[in-house]
Parts: structure tokens; sequence; C-alpha cells
């Protein structure tokens, strides 16, 4: 009996993998099976391994590469299988991206210090852009109420609530500031965090470990960790979304704020930039020489967080 | 003997020479100011095809910023009751109109305190149609950043570059900005207070 069940599984499951079956995986297929059909004798034998859509996608999802190694295809694969799942699984229909980097750009951000009002808009409009946990009220934008002459927002108001601004304090906004030589990916053991060619730091969520190294190694607090299954109301899920940006998380996992990929890869600004009612957030191509960006860099006095541990941010600070 | 020590100088000195250019070798290998000295060439915006269409009407302006020539957003659609000229006519006005027709509801504070500008500073007192700059030319409401301009020439060279004002929805594409009286009311034109749209937790307890 326990015999002919071992042999039943590599069967069923090595014809799930779909792909044309070279020896190698045929063998994971295998050896995978194997060890299921073992787990199943020992937990007294759950058949329903196979028997719908949803579980053959998730084993399929399983065993991705990691998103650097995929073949377009393959990341092809991975964002229908996704979009699939969204629909199983949360009944929302989701258009996933995976839309490749433009090339000769190189996105860059200036926030005036002066001009913020501490209103806020950006928070809420990162919140729902970025399908953040509403529950944990995770945030990738800080803004700090400050005192003149600090420029560290340690030393500032981080969770004030009153009308604002108020008169001598100054407002200043963090969040991550894509280090072109950053050490969240420097600490990563598994390489699930990466910068991308256009500047943009990512993470793969289906290799992040949530061993919060990254975390630590940040010296600017940008990164978020899910301590729980991220809840976000279904009618306020944003069906649009990347890959490496907003689709939706889950629990164990690190995640950041992307310059929201799924919309600058498409020209648009990030939701921050979109939502400031006061311009203080300016975005756009370090490497045009015309862009907005680099009219600030160029003619307003600007300065970066932390300059001096080399991290070399793509993000500054200018005043007016 | 003296070529015997110079060489043993040399022992201290290369390593040492060594030592000091070593980080400003490894700051410039890539750096992000780098790679941004080293683009000169302008970046072809319109590449990104995703950008084309925006559903706002746009003008074009009438100045240029560093890459040529750009957009603002028209303004005369939006002001409610533009064409001036409806009511601004010689005919006379109904007393029993007045309420309607007069301006009480706007209070002006732009300008020193208790020195405020008075309407016709800015609006033609010919063609109400039109704005009026201080030698007396006619300005369009759709750019109206020549009239703001004259006072407010720091805050107006900000905008054409960049560094103040807004982009609409795109960073690539055709240059799109805000006017002035988009985000600015031009009879008050400070901002409000008022209460933040959201607020956070404190990150460690």
């Amino acid at each position: 009996m326990e015999h002919g069940k071992k042999k039943d599984a590599p069967l069923k499951t090595a014809g799930l993998l779909e792909s044309k079956c070279s020896r190698r995986s045929f063998l994971k297929g295998a050896s995978i099976a194997a060890a299921a059909g073992s787990a199943a004798l020992v937990t007294g034998g759950c058949g329903s391994v196979a028997s719908s859509e949803e579980s053959k996608l998730k084993w399929q999802e399983f065993f991705k590469k990691n998103y650097r190694l995929m073949t377009e295809q393959e990341k092809d694969d991975t964002v229908n299988r996704l979009e699939r799942l969204a629909k199983l699984q949360r009944g929302v229909d989701i258009q996933m991206s995976n839309q490749e980097p433009i090339n000769n750009v190189l996105y860059g951000y200036a926030f005036n210090v002066t001009r913020c009002k501490g209103y806020m808009d950006c928070v809420e409009a990162c919140v729902h852009e970025n399908n953040l946990d509403r529950k944990s009220k995770t945030q990738y934008i800080r803004v700090f109420e400050m005192d003149p002459g600090q420029l560290d927002p340690t030393s500032g108001d981080g969770k004030y609530y009153h009308e604002v601004p108020v008169e001598d304090k100054f407002y200043m906004g963090v969040q991550c500031f894509h280090c072109e030589n950053a050490p969240c990916i420097k600490a990563c053991p598994t390489k699930a965090t990466w910068r991308e060619p256009d500047g943009i730091v990512v993470v793969d969520y289906n290799w992040c470990i949530g061993c919060r190294y990254c975390m630590a190694a940040c010296p600017y607090w940008g990164r978020r960790f899910n301590w729980g299954d991220p809840v976000v109301p279904k009618e306020e899920i944003n069906t649009k979304q990347h890959y490496l940006g907003n689709r939706m998380r889950w629990k164990g996992v690190m995640e950041k704020c992307t310059f929201c990929v799924q919309r600058t890869r498409l020209g648009k600004l990030p939701a921050c930039v979109d939502a400031c009612p006061t311009g203080s957030r300016v975005f756009g191509n370090l490497l045009d020489p015309d862009s907005e960006i680099r009219f600030v860099l160029k003619n307003k006095k600007v300065f970066r967080f932390k300059e001096e541990l080399n991290t070399d941010p793509k993000f500054w600070y200018f005043m007016d | 003997m003296k070529i015997l020590t110079l060489r043993f100088a040399l022992l201290f000195i290369l390593p040492a020479a060594v030592l000091l250019l070593c980080p400003f070798a490894m700051a410039g290998h890539g750096s992000v100011l780098e790679r941004i000295h080293d683009a000169e060439q302008p970046f072809d915006n319109m590449q990104v095809e995703s950008t084309y269409q925006l559903p706002v009407k746009t003008v074009r302006a009438k100045e240029i910023y560093q890459g040529g020539a750009f957009r603002v957003l028209a303004r005369k659609d939006s002001i409610s009751r533009y064409r001036c000229s409806v009511c601004h006519t010689r005919k006379t006005p109904q007393v029993r109109d007045g309420a309607l027709i007069t301006h009480g509801d706007i209070k002006i504070n732009h300008g020193e305190g208790g020195n405020e500008l008075a309407c016709i500073e800015c609006h033609d007192r010919q063609d109400r149609d039109f704005l009026v700059d201080t030698e007396g030319k006619k300005i369009d409401f759709d750019h109206s950043y020549q009239l703001c301009g004259q006072c407010h020439f720091r805050p107006k060279r900000d905008w054409l570059g960049g560094a103040h004002g807004k982009r609409v929805t795109y960073w690539a594409g055709e240059r799109v900005v805000m006017n002035c009286t988009n985000c600015h009311n031009p009879h008050s034109p400070a901002f409000k207070t008022k209460m933040p749209e959201t607020f956070s937790l404190p990150l460690d307890k």
C-alpha cells in the first residue's frame, strides 16, 4: 500500500511542472514529489496536493527563480500566475507588470525643506498606491516636524497631529533614498534586494527570508517589515501593480519605497510627488541635463542626509 | 649612502601616497555625481510613449525653460464667471443684481499688511477679460506667470527651471507644469494652516 502511493506521486507532480521535461527538471520534480509523497504519508495522506488550480499555481510559484535569473518568458509566466492567484484568492482583477527599466534613466529625487508644510498628503497617497498594511499603519514616508537649524530627523517630532504648519518649525520627509552604494544590498544574505539599472533599489519578496539584516544596515530607517499579513480592504487594493513594486506582500517579508516603480517606468511621477500640494517634491531623470532635478542640483542649495557615510543616496534636500 | 636613505624613504612614501589617494579613487568610481557629470546628452523624453495623453487642457507657455518649449495648464476654463466682459459692459447694472454680480466674496490678502494690492493693479481696467502688467501690457489669464513674475521673479525663475511648482502627472514626455494660480489663490496666495491628512505611529515605543 505504502509502496504504491509513493510510486504514484512522482507521476502526478511531474505533470504539474508542465514545461518541456528536461532531465534536470524531471529529476527535480521527481525528488520534490517523492519528498511531498512521504510527507503526505506521515500526515495521513492529504490527497489535495494538485486537485485545484490554485494549489497548482502555488506549487509553481514556490519553485520559481530569483527575479534577476528569470528569462523573459519566466517573468511573464510568474506575472500571469500572480494575476490569476489574486483573482482566486482575493477575488480582485489586477494588472501586474514586469516593465523593464528605461534606457539612459537614473531616477533622482529632491525635497524642498522650505516649502513642505507637513500636510502629509504624500504619506496618504503612498499608503494607497503601494497597498501598505492598514492594520499596523505601515508608512514608507515619515515626515518630521523640526526645530530651525536642525538637520537630523531624529531630533524632530515624527508623530505630530495638529494644525500645520506651525510657526518657527519646518518639515522634513524621510523615505528610502535609493543609495547607489546601498548598505542594505550588501547585508542581504539571499540576494533578495538589489539596485536596478535605473537606480531603484527593489526587493524580490519571494526571495526575502525576513532576517531583517537590511533593516539593521540601513542608516536611514528606510525599510519596513511585515510582522503580520498585510491587511488592505478589498476595494482599496491598487490593481495596477508591478512585480518588484506594490504587489501584495505577506507575513515575514521586507518591503520599502520603490519610487513607485509601477508608475515611474511608465513615465509617471511617484504617488507622493503627484499628491504633494506644495510642490516640495521634485522627481526626474538625473541623466537628462534638462530635467527639473538637474536644475535643482545646479541652482539650489542642496545637501544629502548623512552624506559622510558614502552611501551615495539619490535623494537631495534643498532650500529656497 | 644618500641613495640608500632615499630608497629607504621611498619605502614609506609610496605606501603612504597610495593610502592617501585610495579614498578619492574609491569615491569617484561610478558615483552618482560622477554619472551626473558625465551625462551631457539630452534625454529623449518623448520616447516614453505612455505619457502622450493628458486628460486636461493645456496651453503652450510663452516662455522657455532649459529644455525648450513647455506647456502650462489652461486656466480660463476653471474661472467660473469668465468671460468677465459679459457683466463688465457699458450697460448700467441693476441694483437688485448687486449681490450677485459684485465680487463681495473676494478678500484681498496679497501684498504687505495694510497695504494690499487693488484689483486694477492686476486686472485690466479697460478690458476685463485680461490681466495687465505694470507697463500696461495685456496678459492672458492662461499666462498669469508673466504677471506674477514681475514681483516674484525668484520663484518664477525656479518655476521655469523646475525647483518651484509642480509637473502634472508625468516626469517624462512633453513638460506640462501647473500655473501659479493652480496652487495659489491670487487674491490670497499664502497657504493656509490645516490638519494633516494622516498621522504616524512612533517608530519605536
